[in-house]
């Protein structure tokens, strides 16, 4: 073999995958046709757009800055690659609808979940827990009783500094790491700033979010996948055609 | 075929040729070495502090640029770009340069593109620790760096690359094959994750994709061939005797070169992209096995009845920990990557205990026993201590099995406590804790092995070595003949017809 032919031959046995897992797939991936809703399955005939609202390319970014990503997923499997649909909470939540019927809402990600990121953070090592829904969750962590958090935005401060303050009951070995850095400490002024942390301010002095960790909290409170989505894109167990 | 008998007087030419490659690569091999091994000492502290928070999150809290989600990716890419790049470059250089016969004319280019490697690489670090990472898994250097690491690439390799075009067409050997291979191969990697991740404007689940198989292709279709070029090199070399089988050599690289670039995606399975694409990647990943077999076989065949060089010779005792590693990932990696087991494995430690087995267990081991026989050439001393050699060895072995070991198992504990959505997350954190704190320890140990692994190469830099005829062997006892073999057999050994 020559060296030429030899170059020819490494070159090809890499160039085929490369070209069919990575260079056909992004191009057919970049601009994916929009999904739309159908009268006969939806009620309705209109094109699906995913909606997020918050600091979302920013607070993706101090997400990925921080290493949020390493304990934290992003991902609802299939039914047939994982279990996150059956575990509560996680895929979605068991609802009422407008005629009071109880209806679980879970689904698993699409592809247009991760719409105004730059990357999807799927994760890597799942030390906690997942945060697709996780604005969702919040909200029911907030009627627990023992909670100290007064909103959802207060719950991620307390998390954020010190996970074991949001809540007295939980364990605290395995906690999120304590994140001070995000805060800054400042005398309290006057009536004192209304972007203090309640729980977390003591005697003449207030613990104040500084804009990484504001944009974070907005980027993770946008992470619910509550919206209606087309029915040809639901691939939740209890999807229902519209009547 | 022995060694006795293949030993002729080794024409006077040839030794000074051998004397003038080394000469010429006697600085950028040792600065490859020895600032890839400081690197290493570094990424093994960081791992260190970062295992101990897994099981501690109090464990230097207070500390911001030490937090967890700072110095996990810290570790990781200084062990895969400190490391693990600059000890490939140094192989890849030296042992290109003796193999196509042909004296190193731009070493003054290749220091000052290794110092551009390692500027970046410890720009990148530090940007990692305060807060600036990128967040894409083993891309966390901000994307400014990636384009003057890859320019560095190009002026260290490419004279390699143009060595071995010069001199091609006599005769070519296993190993300058392989080592070829990763030359070729890294930049069109590197590339392809840098600009489809950062650059070029996709789906954000696809940049996801790439940057798995990115991962992957680095430890496949890079660290791979450059730990099996240089086993291929030192086996022969050492034992004095050709390779066992040249069509199994044959089967086993091109096995490689066709299974590595599918593999990696399995990271994505049941996310919203084509799902051949992780399943292919997880079959590939299981097929790692098969140029496994052959690379193992054709070798430890090769060492057959040669049990005195395997204890007295270091470099031997490394490599053979190496191919055993390469064994062990062929067979990790079937056994993880089932349709059953891949929902566990793939959002569990188990993929840290992957990498640490590939990079530690595999490659390391490899570019150790490439290391301790290749710096007592280029320094023409020999290495100082028969002890700090042993204790090396044994404290990497035994810890980076106990943190293959502690991840993997921990990390199938914590999966299926995952998989069983039933009962409480929390089981998946608490069933893993003990393995979390023995992964912890064995850092430790792989510390101290790699300290005196370090202050041993930078004594040899320092040409502070024992100027001796003699290697330094491990049993300490007195050899007619050395076991490293006349300094000439192999080129004389190993042709082969690519």
């Amino acid at each position: 073999m020559t060296f030429k032919s030899f170059i020819v031959a490494l070159g090809l046995s890499f160039g085929i995958p490369w070209l069919l897992i990575i260079l056909v797939p992004f191009g057919k991936m970049r601009n994916l046709d929009p999904v739309y809703f159908e009268t006969e399955n939806d009620g309705k005939d209109e094109i699906y757009v995913p909606r997020r609202s918050g600091l979302i390319t920013t607070g993706s970014s101090v997400y990925g800055a921080n290493g949020c990503y390493i304990c934290h997923t992003q991902l609802i499997r299939a039914g047939y690659a994982g279990s996150e649909l059956g575990r509560a909470d996680w895929a979605g939540f068991q609802i009422k609808d407008e005629n009071g019927v109880s209806v679980n809402t879970a689904r698993e990600t699409t592809p247009f979940d991760y719409v105004d990121e730059p990357f999807a953070h799927i994760g890597l090592m799942r030390i906690g827990p997942d945060l697709t829904n996780v604005a969702g969750r919040i909200e029911k962590y907030l009627e627990e009783p023992l909670t100290k958090a007064k909103s959802p935005e207060s719950w991620l401060y307390l998390h954020l500094f010190n996970s074991s303050l949001k809540t007295k009951t939980l364990n605290n070995s395995f906690a999120c790491p304590p994140q001070p850095h995000f805060f800054k400490e400042q005398p309290v002024h006057g009536q004192g700033s209304p972007h203090a942390v309640p729980s977390l301010s003591k005697e003449g002095r207030e613990v104040l979010p500084t804009p990484k960790a504001k944009a974070l909290v907005s980027y993770l409170l946008s992470l619910r996948k509550d919206d209606a989505v087309p029915y040809s894109l639901n691939y939740s167990r209890d999807k229902k055609k519209a009547d | 075929m022995t060694s006795e008998s293949s030993t002729g007087t080794p024409d006077q030419d040839d030794l000074k040729l051998r004397a003038s490659i080394d000469r010429s690569l006697r600085h950028p091999v040792m600065f490859f070495f020895a600032s890839g091994a400081a690197w290493l000492a570094v990424a093994i502290i960081l791992g260190f502090i970062a295992s101990y928070k897994v099981h501690d999150s109090d464990f230097l809290s207070g500390i911001e640029f030490l937090n967890y989600g700072r110095t996990y990716p810290a570790h990781i890419n200084l062990l895969f770009y400190g490391w693990g790049c600059q000890a490939a470059f140094g192989l890849i250089v030296w042992l290109l340069a003796r193999l196509s016969r042909s004296e190193c004319r731009s070493t003054g280019i290749i220091l000052t593109a290794g110092h551009l490697w390692n500027f970046g690489v410890m720009a990148g670090t530090l940007c990692i620790l305060a807060g600036r990472g990128s967040g894409k898994p083993l891309m966390e250097f901000p994307p400014a760096i990636w384009p003057f690491l890859l320019l560095a690439y190009v002026f260290i390799t490419v004279w390699s690359f143009i060595q071995v075009r010069c001199s091609y067409g006599g005769k070519t050997y296993v190993g300058q094959w392989y080592l070829l291979a990763a030359v070729f191969w890294f930049p069109w990697v590197y590339l392809t994750g840098h600009l489809f991740v950062f650059v070029f404007n996709g789906h954000p689940v696809m940049a996801a994709g790439v940057n798995a198989w990115y991962k992957y292709a680095l430890i496949l279709l890079f660290f791979t061939p450059v730990a099996l070029g240089t086993a291929y090199y030192l086996v022969p070399k050492i034992t004095g005797r050709p390779i066992y089988s040249y069509s199994l050599a044959l089967y086993g690289f091109w096995a490689l070169a066709v299974i590595g670039p599918w593999a990696g995606m399995q990271k994505l399975a049941g996310a919203p992209l084509p799902q051949f694409m992780p399943y292919i990647g997880a079959t590939a990943t299981s097929l790692i096995l098969i140029p496994g077999i052959a690379v193992g076989v054709n070798l430890l065949m090769t060492l057959r009845g040669h049990q005195a060089h395997i204890v007295a010779s270091p470099s031997l005792r490394f490599t053979i920990a190496g191919i055993v590693g390469f064994l062990l990932l062929g067979f990790t990696g079937m056994a993880l990557n089932t349709p059953a087991t891949l929902k566990m494995t793939q959002f569990a430690l188990t993929g840290y205990g992957f990498e640490v087995l590939a990079v530690c267990g595999f490659f390391s081991m490899c570019a150790f026993g490439g290391m301790y026989f290749i710096v007592p050439r280029i320094t023409r001393r020999e290495w100082l201590s028969r002890r700090f050699i042993g204790w090396h060895f044994w404290l990497t072995t035994y810890g980076i099995l106990t943190v293959v070991v502690c991840s993997i198992m921990g990390g199938l504990f914590q999966g299926a406590a995952q998989e069983a959505y039933g009962s409480s997350w929390s089981d998946a954190a608490s069933r893993s804790y003990a393995y979390n704190v023995g992964t912890t320890v064995a850092w430790g140990f792989i510390a101290l092995g790699s300290f005196f692994f370090m202050v041993h190469l930078l004594l040899m830099w320092a040409r502070l070595g024992k100027r001796s005829q003699h290697p330094t062997l491990l049993d300490g006892g007195h050899h007619e003949e050395s076991p490293h073999g006349p300094d000439h057999e192999v080129e004389e050994l190993q042709p082969a017809e690519a």
